[in-house]
């Protein structure tokens, strides 16, 4: 292998959605939970999660849990307390 | 010869300690230094080191830290990784989901888990090599001790807060009981904070794999 053929650390070629070399779901020790009576669709979690992995549908916002790393950013900032973090055991997936 | 040779050395155990990035590194570090030194007490060679390659300085990745005992010089001191451990123990439960950490361990391996959650519970997480297991076991160490958060003793430098202080205490009490690497005493005479390390000893459930339903 040349050095030509290493990979830069830490770059993911864009554009691009997932990346498998950067996992980080199982960094994850709270899972966060929404509450949809509460969330008023602001989407302030949606923008300031480091992950990206807050995902918009139309069924309302879902979390991406294989990237997901529980740093609890999402239910920190939210203006309707509609985010709670869950211990990641209390769930058996 | 292989690396994975070098551990057929006779005598030798491994402990391999999982923890999460930054905030962990120093309790996952304690029980393995503890475990080590009161090892090294009972007159044993002995190692112990934590993993660089696992990216310490991202908080909540997954870390670990390693220990090595042996009646016999250590012949394989400069295999980084522990590839077949004896003893796993775990900081935090959900270590449990997504790492592998029963990976290469050895028949008769015993697990070790900082939890409020008994044997039973988290036995139904563990995936891997679990029929190797000889037994569970859990401790609410944190329960008993807080954790120490502090960057002092990284990376080799001089740790000036103390072995033994927060929950890595009672959690390698917990190891001893299970396991009996090495004597309680011996334990005592290490860590800082000796009544919780007692206290993880006493209150360590210890459930055999096979009631379990986990050995093969
Ligand atoms: S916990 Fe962190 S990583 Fe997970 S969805 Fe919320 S902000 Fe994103
Ligand atoms: S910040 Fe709260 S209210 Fe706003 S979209 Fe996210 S969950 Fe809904």
């Amino acid at each position: 292998m040349s050095f030509k053929e290493v990979p830069f650390a830490g770059t993911v070629p864009s554009p691009k959605r997932e990346n498998e070399g950067m996992v980080t779901g199982n960094w994850r020790t709270k899972r966060p939970v929404l509450d949809k009576d509460k969330c008023t669709d602001c989407l302030i979690c949606w923008i300031s999660c480091p992950d990206a992995c807050i995902d918009q549908s139309t069924t309302g916002l879902a979390f991406n849990l294989k990237y997901c790393k529980g740093c609890g950013i999402c239910a920190e900032v939210c203006p309707s307390n509609a985010i709670t973090n869950v211990p990641e055991l209390d769930y058996a997936d | 010869m292989t690396s994975s040779k070098l551990f057929e050395e006779p005598g030798l155990k491994q402990i391999t300690v999982w923890a999460r990035g930054v905030y962990e590194n120093k309790e996952a570090r304690d029980v393995v230094v503890a475990v080590t030194e009161a090892a090294a007490l009972e007159g044993k060679f002995v190692q112990a080191w934590e993993n660089y390659v696992d990216l310490p300085d991202r908080i909540f990745v997954p870390v670990r830290a390693y220990g090595k005992i042996s009646d016999q010089p250590i012949e394989s001191k400069y295999v980084y990784e522990n590839e077949t451990p004896d003893i796993v123990a775990l900081t935090e439960e959900t270590l449990v989901k997504g790492v592998p950490i029963l990976g290469g361990i050895r028949p008769g391996a015993v697990l070790v888990v900082n939890t409020k959650r008994s044997p039973q519970e988290i036995s139904k997480f563990l995936i891997g090599d679990t029929n190797k297991l000889k037994a569970v076991v859990t401790v609410d160490a944190s329960g008993i001790k807080q954790g120490v958060i502090t960057l002092s003793g990284a990376e080799g430098a001089t740790d000036a807060s103390g072995i033994g202080g927060g929950f890595s205490g009672p959690l390698a009490g917990a190891v001893v009981k299970a396991t009996g690497i090495v004597s309680l005493e011996s334990l005592l005479q290490i860590v800082k904070d000796k009544a919780a390390a007692r206290a993880g000893y006493d209150q360590a459930r210890v459930a055999d794999a096979k009631s379990l339903g986990l050995a093969g």
